[in-house]
């Protein structure tokens, strides 16, 4: 394959089919092995599983041992022909080991932009930030535009003035219950002064102008900023919320950005939050402070929202409150006009009380804010209009929506009235113990529509009305905070996962790709639960409670009032690195293996790596099955007999043809091994293997022969379309007509090692009708839950995680559409054509290709 | 959940990591039962000798007192009360020493919560017979 290493020297030596093959399936397995190791630490993010920190060190010399392991079963096979895997092996574990121990957040850029802000950097950008730039990704919440000065920053600030050793100590003292109050208060004091009179590191003051110069001034006149604490851990704890220091109306040139910054850093250190990490957090830390840097609003109103009322969070109403100015006097208290409203469309007004506004607070011409009086007209107008209330609460309803629980929101109108979003936190509700020990009485009282069945794939609780989800086209409906329950689970879901309130699915793993998407968007889901689809109809109320596995008739207000009282531990400094160290070994940088630009440079991570030496013991072992010098000698490969002409060569590894099978012209009756029978039982589907002649044009001829790659993959196999099979894989390459085809199969018992991988490349045609069928193809795998990738002609689809039931319906179905879009590129003439052929596959019309 | 005395059921968690004790305290906090947590044995210990627990979750690796002495002090000091360890390095010979002990149960971490929920709520019941104003769900 052009891009592979090309191997110089002596041709590999030809060992026997059987030695190379039983190594092929040693690097399988291994690899195997360590996926499946990444496959477990990602199902501990849902929270249904108890793990320390150890389990998370111990996974990962784990993993890093099995990544090994699978490079030396890789260099067994292919006569030592990749020892440059293991430098880059080395490589990698170095940047996981530093993941593993926090230093992260000491590396990376000085600053980021909100917008640029991925899951990756949330280790640098503390947690209220990313959390900012998290929920200014949805369409309907503006979040103003800004950078963080990342945690980097902070730690370069730290060592440029020589205050490691004093830090390190502090903290130590912090995690010692019995450490001396005057020492601890002593230092505190030490460190809040020298942080606040500190220098800037090398590098921070040039990056901060750039990062200036690059805001453009909107409207008129120069521009403020808003400079604001982002501490790791803040918002692990509710009360963090108003102990470090913000900053607003700071003149947006760098030497004044440079000076608030030092102030909120400082906060880390001033005396209500290490009094408060004593008691409440010992051992949470080191935290490093990020701090963001925001346009100010110039507000013409402001001021908070809870989604819930902190008294009756489990009700149907959710509060606002504002006033003129900056929403300062409402976070202090001062007169301000609140407002109750509805909690769903079209947020009715329920009730209102005006306050008697005299003054506000608005940026003073120096810096800082100062107060102003209100004209007496508006002292006692309200400061929102009912569409402004409206627009604010479909706004709260979507937070909470995205947090999971209760939000507590600040908000601000500016002078032309677009709503920005300023804060969002979990909103601070204290249970009464009675209450929380009155619970379980309190749930006996609802009615079980399903207890103690089905898997958790990410635990919580959500409550609202049923939207059933039978294809694709259903998701388009789905509205704001429903329950989405639904026969299978799918990864198309992820397109509405952030408004669902819960997914409940009758049939599913908690190790599928549905369940890592449902882990990244928090979002609680069951699998697995029996005959769910009978028990509930469509906009019927209910409440998923995916911690005890317990689906309830109605909206349990009860627990509704125990996730706003509970404390988020999925924020926990744990499940923080957990999430951060299974992101840094899962992501997939390898996409397309079959592009020309895979290179081992692209290995960022242990799953590339994984990913890159499964391609080369696959290419291996295509290899030594285009030698037929080797396979003929071992008497290994036997033609199979089909009532289909498509010419196929089986090497049985293990199991996969019945003992008692003829040594060659095998009948299908003799194929014993599962996904491979699936595939030939779909080929042989009456109707899906048309053998009508397609009129190919010259032209096509033509082109055909010109793209032709030379050495490529393409021209490997003439003559020949080889299936290596055992009892539960299938590894079948095969041309038919001009076109490759890959089908790569694992089906056993545990769903969860089965997957399958088909490629699709090239044609006879033109790149336009070529590309038509590779969106064809692709849209029919979308269809059935593929995860697809297309460029021009290439078709990669990704499925995996199902019972071997739905396996062999699925390979079934794919060897059905190898039949039937065998030629059917000639036919594409337009882009109307594929729906229309699409459709037709899917609906079972396979005669469609067969009709002019 | 409330024992025969009319008072809630009472869990005691000892895990040097404070995650798990954080963790558990919020979920059998749900199901009722009253629980306290310590990161250290000693401590953890003297508040048994305050009031009685009727369910003890311990580590077994852990600085200063590790669980095995935990255990072995609970049996002494109340027969009654249940010991469940819970432990990384979950290896054959540390269980066959923990059950002759006495210790109730032995999980290996990382564990599915609902695993152990049921050894708890099977502790529980296995309390000696006598009235109860609730029984385990």
């Amino acid at each position: 394959m052009a891009g592979r290493p090309q191997h110089s020297g002596p041709a590999p030596a030809c060992h026997p089919v059987r030695l190379v093959l039983e190594r092929f399936r040693r690097v399988l397995a291994h690899n195997n092995h360590a996926l499946e190791l990444i496959a477990d630490m990602g199902e501990k993010l849902g929270g249904d599983f108890l793990f320390d920190q150890r389990y998370i060190l111990d996974s990962l010399a784990r993993l890093t041992a099995a990544v090994r392991t699978s490079i030396e079963a890789l260099n067994e096979l292919d006569d030592q022909r990749h020892q440059e895997l293991f430098p880059v092996c080395d490589r990698l574990t170095a940047q996981l080991r530093a993941v593993a121990a926090g230093r992260e957040e000491r590396e990376g850029p000085l600053l980021l932009p909100l917008a640029a802000i991925r899951p990756r950097h949330w280790g640098l950008v503390g947690g209220k930030f990313a959390h900012l730039a998290e929920i200014c990704r949805d369409e309907l919440v503006r979040v103003p535009e800004g950078f963080v000065v990342t945690t980097r920053a902070y730690h370069d600030l730290v060592e440029a003035n020589g205050l490691r050793e004093a830090i390190d100590r502090f903290e130590g003292l912090l995690s010692r219950a019995d450490a001396e109050a005057a020492e601890v208060e002593e230092l505190r004091g030490r460190l809040e002064t020298a942080l606040r009179q500190a220098s800037p590191p090398p590098g921070l003051l040039a990056a901060l102008a750039e990062q200036l110069a690059a805001m453009p001034a909107a409207g008129q006149g120069p521009f403020a900023l808003a400079v604001r604490s982002s501490a790791e851990g803040e918002d692990l704890e509710l009360s963090f919320a108003g102990l470090y220091r913000s900053l607003l109306n700071v003149p947006a040139e760098t030497e004044s950005l440079f000076q608030a910054y030092r102030e909120v850093v400082a906060s880390l250190f001033s005396p209500p939050p290490v009094q408060y990490r004593r008691r409440l957090l010992p051992g949470e830390g080191p935290f490093a402070m990020a701090v963001g840097c925001q346009r100010l609003i110039e507000a013409a109103a402001s001021g908070v929202a809870y989604s819930a009322d902190p008294l009756a969070p489990g009700g149907s109403a959710l509060i606002v409150s504002g006033s003129w100015g900056l929403g300062e006097a409402v976070v202090a208290g001062g007169p301000a006009d609140s407002f109750r409203l509805e909690k769903t469309p079209p947020f009715r007004l329920l009730a209102s009380q005006t306050g008697d506004k005299r003054a506000g607070r608005y940026p003073a011409p120096a810096g800082g804010l100062e107060e102003r009086p209100i004209p007496p007209a508006d002292r006692n107008r309200p400061c929102l209009t009912p569409d402004q209330l409206a627009a604010i609460a479909a706004r709260v309803v979507r937070l909470e929506n995205l947090a999971r629980r209760p939000v507590d929101v600040e908000w601000a109108i500016d002078t032309r009235g677009g709503i920005s979003i300023l804060q969002a936190r979990p909103l601070l509700v204290r249970e009464p113990e009675a209450d929380a020990r009155a619970l379980p009485a309190a749930l006996d009282a609802y009615e079980q529509l399903s207890s103690g069945q089905g898997k958790v794939v990410q635990q919580g609780i959500g409550a609202g009305p049923v939207f059933l989800v039978s294809s694709q086209g259903d998701l388009q409906h789905f509205p704001d905070g429903a329950v989405l329950v639904s026969r299978r689970d799918s990864p198309s879901f992820a397109r509405v996962m952030h408004r669902a309130a819960a997914i409940v699915t009758e049939i599913g793993t908690p190790v599928s790709h549905m369940a890592t998407l449902c882990r990244e968007a928090r979002v609680p889901c069951l699998v697995d639960v029996p005959s769910i689809l009978d028990k509930v109809r469509p906009g019927m109320e209910i409440t998923v409670d995916a911690e005890d596995r317990r689906i309830y008739r109605g909206r349990v207000a009860e627990l509704a009032t125990y996730r706003a009282a509970s404390l988020n531990l999925e924020a926990s400094r744990e499940f923080r690195l957990l999430r951060r160290v299974v992101k840094t070994v899962s992501r997939l940088h390898l996409l397309d293996p079959l592009l020309r630009e895979l290179t081992l440079e692209d290995c960022q991570s242990y799953h590339d790596l994984l990913r890159y030496i499964h391609e080369m013991a696959v290419s291996k072992l295509v290899e030594v099955g285009r030698d037929e010098r080797c396979l003929l000698r071992d008497h290994l490969v036997r033609r199979l007999d089909l009532p289909i002409p498509a010419g196929i060569l089986v090497i049985d590894i293990d199991g996969g043809l019945a003992p008692e099978a003829p040594p060659d012209q095998v009948p299908f009756a003799a194929v014993t091994s599962v996904p491979f029978r699936a595939i030939l039982q779909g080929m042989l589907f009456p109707g899906a293997w048309h053998r009508e002649t397609m009129p190919v044009g010259f032209m096509d001829l033509v082109s055909s022969m010109v793209n032709m790659p030379p050495n490529g993959l393409v021209g490997q196999y003439t003559g020949h379309n080889i299936a290596v099979i055992s009892r539960d894989y299938v590894n079948l390459c095969f041309r038919f007509g001009y076109h490759f085809n890959i089908i790569d199969a694992h089906c056993h018992e545990v769903a969860r090692d089965n997957h399958i991988y088909f490629r699709f490349l090239g044609g006879a045609t033109d790149l336009t009708k070529k590309s038509r069928r590779a969106k064809l193809i692709a849209l029919i795998l979308e269809a059935l839950d593929f995860k697809v990738r297309v460029k021009g002609d290439l078709v990669i689809g990704r499925a995996g995680n199902m019972v071997r039931s739905e396996m062999e319906r699925t390979l079934d179905l794919l060897g059905r559409l190898v039949g039937f879009t065998r030629q059917l590129d000639v036919r594409l003439e337009s882009d109307a054509s594929i729906d229309h052929y699409a459709r037709a596959f899917l609906l079972g019309n396979y005669d469609v290709v067969s009709k002019p | 959940m409330t024992s025969e005395k009319s008072r809630p059921f009472r869990l005691l968690v000892v895990d040097d990591e404070p995650i798990v004790g954080r963790r558990l305290q919020q979920v059998f906090s749900k199901l009722g039962l009253e629980v306290a947590v310590f990161t250290r044995g000693g401590p953890a210990l003297a508040a048994m000798a305050e009031r009685p627990f009727d369910v003890v979750v311990t580590d077994l690796k852990m600085e200063g007192m590790d669980g095995m002495e935990v255990l072995a002090q609970v049996r002494r000091r109340s027969p009654r009360t249940k010991v469940i360890i819970i432990t990384g390095y979950a290896e054959q010979e540390t269980a066959r020493a923990a059950f002759s002990q006495g210790a109730f149960a032995f999980i290996a971490k990382p564990f599915r919560l609902d695993e152990l929920k049921r050894a708890v709520l099977r502790a529980l019941e296995d309390e000696p017979a006598g009235p109860r104003n609730g029984a385990p769900p």
